[in-house]
């Protein structure tokens, strides 16, 4: 092939390098004294939470996806971020929820008061 | 004296531990230069190729266990040798900045390596192999330098000769073409 040719006339084809003096007579002594005594593959430690760890992580992405689809759900139906914050306090505090643990609960006003106002502080 | 490669496998296979490394320091004697410059001609630097040389002995003694014996000595440690390069320059390149071309600036280094020994019109020929994909780099090596024939490297390599060919024709022509870009 001519470009072979034009190349090896303009380069030639020589190891163009070199290495430290007496590298190559020491060289095999170091390989064979770094080698792990037994030809067995190191065993690696198995730790609980190495055994763990994929199921959390597993876990973890469907509690985010379940909640990153819930979000989307709701935002789809028209609610913004402060829509769903205030309809939170509301669903909390509405009158009607108050009432109905009123009467299940057997206690007078006075109480669930100071028992309102502990929470808060 | 010949290399014993089939009583070596055959130790591979049943020897006792003793045995085993016995003959993998006969391996280590047979082979350790041959592929420091396989590896050498790929990474460049002499202290890479050193490391990469002592992981690649390191591999192929704790796989020991797995070599069937279904491909010669050499090919088994050269391909884990080419392995553990391509392997090495990828690292490199993940960690570089994104507009760097690893291979090219290991190739630019050469300039201030002490154990470079070429003149300039050499160390271009580096730059321009640094430019080449893996495989055509590798096959380039191997033709231009080693001067070893496709069905040797069709064996090593596990490629067909035609392919090889390609890879070659098409390495002497991008060489070509950089030689070309700098006249």
């Amino acid at each position: 092939m001519k470009q072979e040719k034009d190349i090896l006339t303009r380069c030639g084809n020589r190891r163009p390098f070199t290495v430290p003096q007496g590298y190559f007579d020491n060289l095999d002594a170091g390989i064979i004294s770094a080698l792990p005594q037994t030809a067995e593959p190191q065993q690696v430690n198995v730790t609980t939470w190495m055994k763990i760890r994929p199921y959390l992580y597993m876990a973890a992405a469907f509690a985010g996806l379940f909640f990153g689809i819930g979000l989307f759900v709701d935002l789809g139906n028209g609610k913004n971020g402060s829509d769903l914050a205030q309809e939170s306090q509301i669903t909390i505090y509405s009158d009607e929820y108050i009432d109905s643990f009123l009467e299940t609960a057997m206690i007078d006003d006075c109480t669930f008061y100071y028992s309102l106002v502990d929470t808060a502080e | 004296m010949l290399f014993p490669e089939s009583e070596i496998i055959s130790i591979f296979q049943d020897g006792t531990d003793s045995e085993k490394r016995q003959a993998f320091e006969l391996l280590v004697h047979e082979y350790s230069q041959k592929l420091y410059w396989v590896i050498r001609q790929l990474v460049l630097d002499h202290d890479d190729t050193n490391d990469i040389l002592q992981n690649t002995f390191i591999k192929a003694w704790t796989n020991i266990n797995s070599f069937m014996g279904y491909s010669r000595l050499y090919t088994w440690l050269f391909r884990i040798a080419v392995n553990e390069s391509l392997s090495f320059i990828n690292r490199r390149q993940q960690t570089a900045p994104m507009d760097s071309d690893v291979q090219h600036s290991m190739a630019e280094r050469l300039e201030s390596d002490p154990y470079f020994d070429g003149n300039e019109t050499e160390r271009q020929l580096q730059e321009a192999i640094a430019t080449l994909p893996d495989k055509q780099r590798l096959v380039f090596n191997l033709k231009y330098f080693d001067e070893m024939k496709y069905e040797d490297m069709s064996q090593l390599l596990g490629t067909s000769v035609g392919a090889l060919k390609a890879s070659f024709h098409l390495a002497v022509r991008k060489i070509e073409a950089y030689f070309n870009n700098i006249d």
